[in-house]
């Protein structure tokens, strides 16, 4: 054996509904330089000890997508994650489908979902009725103006943060990390008419759910950072609209609430995001955490120095100025 | 060794116990907190969103404070040391700075990005060393089988906060094992803990709170620890909404990272705060043959 080649023990998530009753783990080892991608591992698999063997790929240059999985419990492209790391780091490389989407069979997970979120928000360009398409000809944009998508075009729309994303997986309502950064995408457009009315729907249409807790961030294989998209998004809602949700409402209550005294005044912020029967509903649960809390109901001291925080707001937080 | 002492908003009034056991802790480690009574809330995280420009300037005056004294900067929250470190990031950008200096000027301060910002866990597992501090554990947390809950921004954008794999880390789990306790390994451990929805969809947010506190249940914890308060939050101070919300008990006690520590290295349960949690903690003190106190 060359030094390069080592010993990979790979555990393969087994399903076919058809007729199996429970998924199973199933041990292939293979002999493979340490630079192979855990695609080849797999497609030699299937090729060499195991034709009944399910997953989608195709072009095996991290171009198509196809091929995400969860490879030692992280959404990634096969293709791009080479096994010699991952048995160096985990002693063994477990590879299951992608969460949050229904197994088909083995690695082929049910797409239409993830599809399904992202039709929603109507992700093709809405023509702008003052300022038609040129006819006959492309509609160029200039150079400042595709710097304004940052890192939206790179998008492959591989699903990885999709499998990834809480909100997800524990709100139907959310649209998923990729089809909002898509979204932010046509919202910066300067061809698309539709600006205002994204931005307003999105608002009310789950923008809110997102937890920022980066995970799309880090399972994106192409650096999309949808997190950072969905944040900008936030702004930009907030800025056209004001705040109508209650995630706005939460997050421009909390920047005027800590305006007072420098802290945060939690009892205060309560009533900023609430209306006055919703912010009643919370009083059991509030009294509850003041029995055991009491700090909670007299609201926090005044920084030393408040002026200064003040004076930043007066210099920084112009409603009328838009980001 | 000499910090600027961040403890935030949330360990300043609901999650005073997380200040208090950070006192206590501190001391014995060592570590002499400077404190700064000027510095402002981190924004943590809602104030990026109504008004990101704002929000990196209103941190880059409290990271001024830490740089004109020379001091690095201690935070005991995940999310603060998440929104010090991206204001940190983000100062790093000319675009940024021409924006956020004029407004600093206007106030006298001009910040040149020196401030080092580091969570408590980082200092203790690093800065101190766990060698050091298993040295000095005096009452050893046998017999219990600590998750540690870390909290999204100590650990990402790892590109611009974190310390270590945002995936794998590991610091939390050699500590709880110096401390002797058993760590708990579980895929929850790096997961939201529901907060920043908590006030958006309170459902959602105990939902995935409660998945987490299942999940470590299942691999076999008998507490949690967490070096976030907002996470000490949404698992402990809505843990019964969240059980609500799945329709199961999860009874599921939360320390918060100092008070583990604490524990281990002798103190009693009031000098820790531990009456002030909503989940009760004496099944775990139990475990190590502490009397509890009754939630």
């Amino acid at each position: 054996m060359s030094a390069d080649v080592i010993s990979v023990p790979i555990d393969v998530y087994r399903f076919d509904p058809a007729q199996d009753r429970a998924p199973r783990y199933q041990r292939y080892t293979l002999d493979l330089p340490r630079h192979t991608p855990v695609l080849s591992a797999l497609l030699k698999i299937r090729t060499d000890l195991d034709p009944s063997l399910s997953l989608r790929y195709s072009c095996r240059s991290s171009i198509c997508g196809s091929c995400a999985m969860v490879i030692n419990s992280k959404s990634r492209l096969a293709c791009q994650t080479p096994v010699g790391p991952e048995v160096e780091r985990y002693g063994r490389i477990v590879i299951d489908p992608m969460r949050n989407l229904p197994v088909l069979r083995d690695l082929v997970v049910e797409m239409a979902p993830f599809w399904g979120r992202y039709r929603k928000l109507e992700p093709h360009l809405i023509p702008d009725p003052n300022h038609p398409m040129p006819e006959g000809r492309e509609n160029p944009m200039t150079p400042a103006e595709v710097e304004r998508f940052k890192t939206t075009p790179r998008c492959i729309a591989c699903g990885s943060c999709y499998s990834a994303c809480p909100a997800v997986e524990h709100d139907p309502e959310f649209p998923g990390p990729m089809a909002l950064a898509k979204l932010y995408r046509f919202v910066v457009d300067p061809r698309d008419g539709a600006h205002q009315d994204r931005l307003v729907r999105i608002q009310a249409e789950g923008l809110w759910l997102c937890l920022r807790c980066h995970l799309c961030t880090e399972s994106c294989p192409k650096e999309v950072a949808p997190s950072e998209r969905i944040r900008d998004l936030k702004e930009m809602a907030i800025a056209v609209q004001g705040a109508t949700e209650h995630g706005s409402r939460h997050a421009v209550g909390f920047k005027d609430n800590i305006r007072d005294r420098g802290l945060l005044n939690e009892l205060k912020l309560v009533r900023q995001t609430y209306n006055p029967l919703e912010a009643l509903a919370q009083l059991p649960q509030g009294l509850k955490i003041a029995r055991k809390k009491p700090e909670t109901l007299r609201g926090p001291r005044t920084i030393e120095g408040q002026a200064e925080v003040e004076a930043l707001y007066e210099a920084l937080d112009d409603p009328k100025e838009a980001p | 060794m000499k910090l600027a002492y961040y403890p935030g908003c949330v360990a300043q009034e609901s999650g005073r116990e997380l200040d208090q056991s950070t006192r206590w802790v501190a001391q014995r480690l060592g570590i002499e907190l400077v404190e700064f009574p000027s510095f402002s809330c981190c924004g943590s995280g809602f104030v990026d969103e109504a008004n990101s420009t704002l929000n990196v300037a209103l941190n880059a005056r409290n990271l001024s404070l830490a740089e004109k004294a020379g001091l690095d900067l201690l935070t005991i929250c995940s999310t603060c040391q998440g929104m010090l470190s991206l204001a940190n990031h983000r100062l790093k950008d000319p675009a940024v700075r021409t924006r956020v200096d004029p407004a600093l000027a206007k106030i006298g301060v001009a910040y040149r990005g020196t401030t080092r910002v580091k969570h408590l866990l980082e200092v203790v597992t690093r800065d101190i060393g766990v060698e050091a501090v298993r040295a000095k554990v005096t009452r050893p947390l046998r017999g219990l089988k600590v998750g540690a809950f870390y909290g999204c921004h100590l650990l990402r954008p790892s590109g611009e906060v974190g310390t270590e794999s945002p995936e794998e880390p590991r610091s939390f789990e050699a500590l709880i094992e110096a401390l002797g306790a058993t760590p708990v390994l579980y895929r929850g451990r790096v997961m939201c803990c529901g907060f920043p929805i908590l006030f958006v969809r309170e459902g959602t947010a105990n939902r995935i709170a409660a998945t987490q506190i299942d999940d470590a249940r299942a691999h076999g914890a008998d507490a949690l620890a967490t070096p976030c308060p907002l996470c000490h939050i949404s698992l402990d101070s809505f843990q019964n909404k969240a059980e609500k919300a799945v329709g199961h008990s999860l009874d599921m006690p939360i320390f918060h990272l100092p008070q583990l520590i604490g524990l281990a290295l002798g103190a009693t349960p009031e000098e820790l705060g531990l009456p002030r949690h909503l989940v009760a903690t004496d099944a775990a003190l139990a475990k190590i043959g502490q009397v509890g106190v009754p939630a």
